[in-house]
C-alpha cells in the first residue's frame, strides 16, 4: 500500500503552505523513498545471499562475524552501491522540497509564530547555551543547518523544515501529528504502570514538540516541559503547541544539565534523541537524569532495536545512517549497554528496562514494510524503549 | 513571487559520501532523480489542469483519451520528439559524431603541437 499523500499532515496554524508544485515535489521525494524502501533495497540482501556472502565465505572460510565484516564485504557491491548513491540523493532532495517553501515564506512564518492565541504554555531561550559538538561538527541527518542555526531574528526556519520533513521522510506513518512515538511510548508506559500518575513530564531533546504532545493527553494533570539545544526548533514548538491547545513549557537548554531542580520530575522522555548525542553525553543525561527524578521515578527512552536483537545483515542495513547520513552516533548508540548505564548513573541496574511497544498509529499499519532498515523509518512498526526506575 | 528575504542553506555541514569511483556518477545520479522528479511534478500539474477542466465542463478527460492526431500533429510531434532525445542524449550523440569528424588524433598531441 502507497504512503499517505503528504497533505494528509495535520494542518496546525504554524505549518508551512505549500504551491501545487512544492506539493508535488514533496509527493515524489515520498514515493521515490517508498520505492526504494520496497522495491530498491531488497536487491542488497539479494546481493548479499548470492554472492557477497559466498565470496566471503570462499575467501575467509568462516561467516562474516558481525555488521561491520559485512559492511565492509558489502560496499563494493554494485547494488548497494547505487542504493546508497540514490537513498542519499533522496534524502538531500527532502530536505530541499522543504526548504524551498519556508524559505519563501520565512518572514511570515515568524511574524505568525508570534501571534498566535495563547494555550498558557511558555518559552525560555537561552541564546548563550553552548551547542554541543555531537551537534555542531555535522548537519545531523544532513538536515541543512541543524535543529540550532538561526538565519533570522527570531527564526523559526529549522522547526518549520523539520515538521515537515518529518511527515515526508516518515511517508506520514508516524500519524498526522508526526507523534507516534511519543504516542507508542506513552500508551506502553499506561499499560505497564497503571497507578503511575506523574505530576512533572519532562521530554528531552524535544525538536518542534511531536511526541511532547501525547504526554499532555495521556495524563491532562501533569505539567509538561520540553527541552532542547535548538532556539528554532522550540520556538517553533511553541507556537505549534499554543495554536494545537496545549500548555507546554518549553525552555532551551542542554540535556546534560538543566537548570530544574532536584526531583523535579516523574517521568522523564525521550524520542529518538539518544543516537543523536554522543557516548560521553548519554552518560552526562542519565546522571542528570538520576538528579532530576523524584523517588519512584521513571526514565524511558526510544529508539529502532539495539544491533545485538538483529540479524548481522540487519543491523547494516540499520546501520547505512551511521556513514551515510550523517548519523554519526546512530551506530555506537545501538550498542549500549543499559544495564551499565544504569549502574554508572547511580541508577539500580535490577530496575533498568527494555521493551517493544507497538506503534500507537494503526492506520500507518498497512502502509509499513515491517523491516528497520536506512531510509525507511517509522516502517517496522514497533518502537524499542529501554528505561529505568529510580 | 516575493523574493526571499533570506537565504537558507541546501548543503548540509559533513563530507558528501562517494559511491562509485567516479564521483562524477554519484553526482548524475543525484542530478538524474532530481529531473525524474522534476517530470513528476509536471505530470502533477498537468493532471491538475485536466481535472479542474473536466470539473468545470471544459474538456473532459475523454476527450483528450480520445483526441486524434491528424497528420500534421503527429509530425510536429514527431519532431519535437527528435529534438528532445537529441538534447537529452547529446552526448551519446557525440560519440558518433567524433567518429565520423575526427581522426584518432588526441587532444592532447593538439596541444603539444601547437605549444611547440
Amino acid at each position: 500500500m502507497q504512503p499517505a499523500p503528504t497533505h494528509e499532515q495535520f494542518r496546525h496554524a504554524i505549518l508551512p503552505e505549500m504551491t501545487i508544485d512544492e506539493s508535488a515535489r514533496q509527493d515524489f521525494v515520498k514515493s521515490l523513498k517508498y520505492y526504494l524502501a520496497t522495491e530498491v533495497s531488497p536487491g542488497n540482501a539479494l546481493a548479499f545471499e548470492n554472492r557477497v556472502l559466498p565470496a566471503f565465505e570462499a575467501r575467509e572460510q568462516r561467516a562474516p562475524r558481525d555488521h561491520h565484516e559485512i559492511r565492509r564485504a558489502m560496499q563494493a557491491d554494485p547494488c548497494f552501491k547505487l542504493w546508497s548513491s540514490m537513498q542519499r540523493s533522496s534524502q538531500e532532495m527532502m530536505w530541499a522540497s522543504v526548504i524551498t517553501p519556508v524559505e519563501r515564506q520565512l518572514d511570515t512564518l515568524i511574524a505568525k509564530a508570534k501571534s498566535l492565541p495563547a494555550a498558557g504554555g511558555t518559552l525560555t531561550l537561552d541564546p548563550d547555551l553552548p551547542i554541543p559538538s555531537y551537534h555542531a561538527a555535522v548537519d545531523i541527518h544532513c538536515m541543512p543547518g541543524g535543529y540550532h542555526t538561526e538565519f533570522a531574528a527570531d527564526d523559526v526556519a529549522e522547526g518549520a523544515i523539520y515538521d515537515r520533513a518529518v511527515y515526508i521522510y516518515t511517508m506520514g506513518r508516524m500519524s498526522p501529528y508526526n507523534d507516534d512515538i511519543g504516542a507508542s511510548q506513552v500508551a506502553w508506559i499506561k499499560q505497564k504502570f497503571p497507578d503511575f500518575k506523574p505530576k512533572r513530564i519532562l521530554d528531552m531533546g524535544c525538536t518542534v514538540g511531536h511526541s511532547t504532545i501525547p504526554y499532555a493527553d495521556a495524563y491532562p494533570d501533569a505539567e509538561i516541559y520540553g527541552i532542547d539545544i535548538g532556539a528554532p526548533v522550540l520556538r517553533y514548538a511553541h507556537a505549534r503547541a499554543e495554536s494545537l491547545g496545549y500548555p507546554v513549557h518549553y525552555s532551551q537548554q542542554n540535556a546534560e544539565h538543566t537548570n530544574f531542580p532536584d526531583g523535579f520530575f516523574d517521568l522523564i522522555v525521550s524520542h529518538i534523541m539518544v543516537h543523536e548525542t554522543s557516548n560521553t553525553a548519554i552518560r552526562k543525561i542519565m546522571t542528570e537524569s538520576q538528579r532530576l527524578l523524584t523517588p519512584g521515578g521513571i526514565v524511558v527512552h526510544s529508539e529502532t532495536p539495539p544491533y545485538k536483537d538483529l540479524s548481522a545483515f540487519d543491523a547494516f542495513m540499520l546501520d547505512w545512517d551511521t556513514l551515510n547520513n550523517n548519523e554519526p552516533y546512530w551506530g555506537a548508540s545501538h550498542e549500549l549497554d543499559f544495564k551499565k548505564l544504569a549502574a554508572d548513573a547511580g541508577f539500580d541496574p535490577e530496575k533498568q528496562f527494555v521493551a517493544l511497544a507497538p506503534s500507537a498509529f494503526e492506520e500507518g499499519e498497512a502502509r509499513r514494510t515491517k523491516v528497520f532498515q536506512g531510509g525507511d523509518f517509522g516502517g517496522g512498526g514497533v518502537w524499542f524503549l529501554f528505561g529505568f526506575r529510580k | 513571487m516575493a523574493e526571499a528575504s533570506v537565504r537558507l542553506p541546501r548543503k548540509p555541514k559533513g563530507e558528501r559520501p562517494q559511491y562509485f569511483a567516479d564521483p562524477a556518477v554519484d553526482k548524475l545520479i543525484s542530478i538524474i532523480l532530481s529531473l525524474a522528479g522534476e517530470v513528476a511534478v509536471m505530470h502533477d500539474r498537468h493532471d491538475t489542469l485536466e481535472r479542474v477542466m473536466a470539473a468545470r465542463g471544459l474538456v473532459s478527460r475523454e476527450d483528450i483519451e480520445h483526441f486524434t492526431l491528424t497528420a500534421e500533429v503527429a509530425a510536429a510531434r514527431d519532431k519535437w520528439r527528435e529534438e528532445f532525445l537529441a538534447e537529452v542524449l547529446r552526448v551519446v550523440r557525440q560519440d558518433r559524431e567524433m567518429l565520423e569528424r575526427e581522426t584518432n588524433r588526441t587532444y592532447q598531441s593538439v596541444v603539444e603541437a601547437v605549444s611547440k
